[in-house]
């Protein structure tokens, strides 16, 4: 009793200094929040976690919408309250914040950093990890994408949770070799641009038929779930979300699915610059911005690029990329680093320019139809800025 | 004249740091002295041509470098191209392979191509991230060349006795070992053979470095301004090395 009463009061004290925080503008406050609490309270993960049903959703690419959108289906399909976590809030603080603002919701969807990940599996003991993929991403912080999978696969060796993967990625495949309970989705199977060598025993993968083999093993395990093809990543970690969903207890109508992975939200925002409204996607490693890339239709394209933290700091990845979608373009580059995106663009043909600013690099443009890519933090300020917060922007943008 | 003919080694298992985009540099770069330039991409399993003029390898994870480094000693075109005089650029995992011994995927020790005479030993110690910057030989008008890069590796990289460098750290790990005189050395030239830990890829952030590599295949070369790739460079050198 006293217990929860310090629990309560913790809660409330973050409550209070993450409602300061998106007062003065630094930020959206869910994190600062968790913090205050898990100083107040250290245990408060296990404590809030407790007796509640819990599915984390981890991976490289698509954690944020996937785990919005699994709570949206869980919501529909249970009619149950549902918690999540929100804006990509992934650590400690964040997952805490989540977890205390409607401590008696049932049910808790959370995104996971994936380093983070063995830890929270230990602290709230969820029922459902969805794994969504892995590829190269923040190579400064993460190493190499097979330390993160050695890591997974080390980690799920005991029957207490359901993993969701795609086993049509190798690391994924991998990463639940030793997992008591998994339900395996397959796609048809595709080249992983990461996995020329197995992440179980370094020989060479045979891709020869689209799908991949090894001589270890790998791979040879039977999914349960047999997807459509022709779906890209929004629609993939859509079909993920629903059987993990289903597991949970959803009911989820086949009309329903068909209309949720069809449909599937990819993250575009829409951003007031310059008195315009710019599409704008949030992409931050080689797979995000191949598949942003993809599915650009406008003839003016932005791409703001900045290399701080959470953005990756190196930024040669940038030359894994194929441009040619945008050879009838016309580019302009901004953010910290438009200089490496500018000279990576004019050795591949494109016409481009740089501009000091987003907005600058708005002005510039004369007709309306522009959409832009903007890695992590640049998106981040974007988003503050159209918010009106006061928040320094990236890139001198005013 | 005959085509300059570049050959990108095992892009699927050395391409992780995006090193691919130094034979980008060095087509576009040769391009616009009017060169005719051909890319030979060698994929896992097909055999190494000898007859090349510029040879890339580029940064990988330890278990893709291990098997990188089988398949190039079975193999052993690019020992004999380096042989006949072909040039060598190789960075990170390939800097390392390029030496005598490094430690494989299992932390042994195992012998390089022993192109050049460096050892890289595999320490405990923190992983040397971050940016990097070195204090390179001097330009053809006499002038310090400043190059700069992004380092990530876990291994440490010892020349052997009157081995050069290819430049002093200024900033950052390099090889992580100090010289006689005790700065620290990054890389490794010797002839037409450069071994470095600078990704960014580094002909992409050292245009100076790229024309090197060329002249030695090429000559003497024309005069190239390229706006992006001077802006690039003098940006990045001005941020992480303002004191020049």
């Amino acid at each position: 009793m006293i217990g929860n009463l310090r629990l309560g009061l913790a809660s409330r004290a973050g409550y209070f200094v993450g409602l300061l925080s998106r007062a003065l503008g630094r930020g959206r406050g869910e994190s600062i929040h968790g913090r205050v609490l898990l100083k107040v309270y250290p245990s408060a993960l296990e404590k809030l976690a407790a007796g509640r049903d819990i599915v984390l959703v981890s991976g490289t690419n698509g954690k944020t919408t996937t785990t919005t959108h699994l709570a949206n289906i869980l919501a529909l399909g249970t009619d149950e309250l549902v918690s999540t976590s929100t804006f990509g809030a992934n650590m400690h603080s964040g997952i805490a914040t989540a977890l205390a603002t409607k401590p008696r919701n049932r049910y808790v969807v959370l995104e996971c950093d994936e380093l983070y990940l063995p830890f929270m599996y230990q602290a709230l003991k969820p029922k459902v990890i969805v794994l969504l993929n892995l590829s190269r991403d923040q190579l400064h912080r993460t190493g190499e994408v097979r330390k993160v999978a050695n890591l997974w696969n080390k980690t799920f060796t005991q029957d207490d949770v359901t993993l969701v993967i795609d086993r049509d990625d190798p690391f994924l495949e991998f990463a639940a070799a030793h997992a008591g309970h998994v339900l395996r989705i397959t796609f048809g199977g595709r080249k992983h641009p990461d996995a020329a060598t197995c992440p179980s025993c370094s020989a060479l993968l045979d891709w020869s038929a689209g799908d991949y083999k090894c001589e270890c093993g790998l791979g040879s395990e039977l999914p349960q779930v047999r997807a459509d093809q022709r779906l890209r990543g929004p629609g993939r970690n859509s079909v993920l979300a629903i059987e993990a969903a289903r597991l949970m207890g959803a009911v989820v109508p086949v009309d329903l699915q068909e209309e949720l992975t069809s449909n599937a939200p990819d993250r575009v925002s829409e951003f007031n610059v310059a008195d315009r409204k710019i599409p704008t996607r949030l992409a931050k490693n080689p797979e995000s911005w191949r598949e942003s890339l993809s599915q650009l239709s406008a003839s003016q394209i932005i791409l703001s690029v900045n290399a701080k933290g959470i953005d990756g700091l190196d930024t040669s990845w940038l030359w894994d990329i194929d441009y040619g979608s945008l050879k009838s373009t016309k580019v302009i580059c901004t953010g910290d680093r438009r200089l490496d995106v500018a000279y990576r663009l004019s050795v591949a043909g494109i016409d481009v320019a740089i501009a000091e600013s987003f907005v600058k690099a708005v002005e510039m443009f004369t007709c309306e139809q522009i959409e832009a890519i903007a890695s992590y933090t640049a998106f981040q300020d974007l988003a503050a800025n159209s918010l009106g917060l006061s928040r320094a922007v990236t890139g001198g943008q005013q | 004249m005959s085509k300059l003919q570049i050959v990108r080694l095992y892009h699927d298992l050395l391409g992780t740091y995006g090193d691919q985009g130094n034979a980008e540099i060095l087509i576009h770069r040769a391009r616009a002295r009017e060169f005719d330039v051909e890319l030979h991409e060698v994929a896992p399993g097909e055999s190494v041509p000898d007859s090349g003029d510029i040879y890339l390898l580029g940064g990988g994870e330890d278990g893709p470098q291990s098997i990188a480094l089988e398949m190039l000693l079975a193999d052993g075109g690019l020992t004999r191209a380096v042989s006949k005089g072909a040039s060598l650029l190789a960075v990170c995992a390939g800097f390392q392979l390029i030496g005598t011994a490094l430690p494989n995927s299992a932390g042994q020790d195992v012998k390089g191509l022993e192109i050049v005479d460096v050892t890289t030993i595999y320490t405990e110690q923190e992983r040397c991230v971050g940016e990097l910057v070195i204090a390179g030989p001097l330009d053809l008008e006499g002038n310090q060349s400043i190059f700069t890069g992004f380092e990530n590796h876990q291994g440490r990289t010892k020349l052997g006795e009157g081995v050069s460098p290819l430049g002093i750290v200024l900033r950052g790990f390099g090889n992580g070992f100090a010289n006689d005189s005790g700065q620290i050395d990054e890389g490794v030239q010797m002839g037409n053979v450069y071994g470095t830990y600078m990704h960014g890829p580094v002909l992409a952030r050292n245009p100076s470095l790229a024309d090197q590599i060329l002249t030695s295949a090429l000559g003497t070369l024309a005069t190239y301004h390229d706006e992006f790739a001077q802006a690039l460079a003098s940006e990045r050198r001005a941020t992480l090395w303002p004191n020049n």
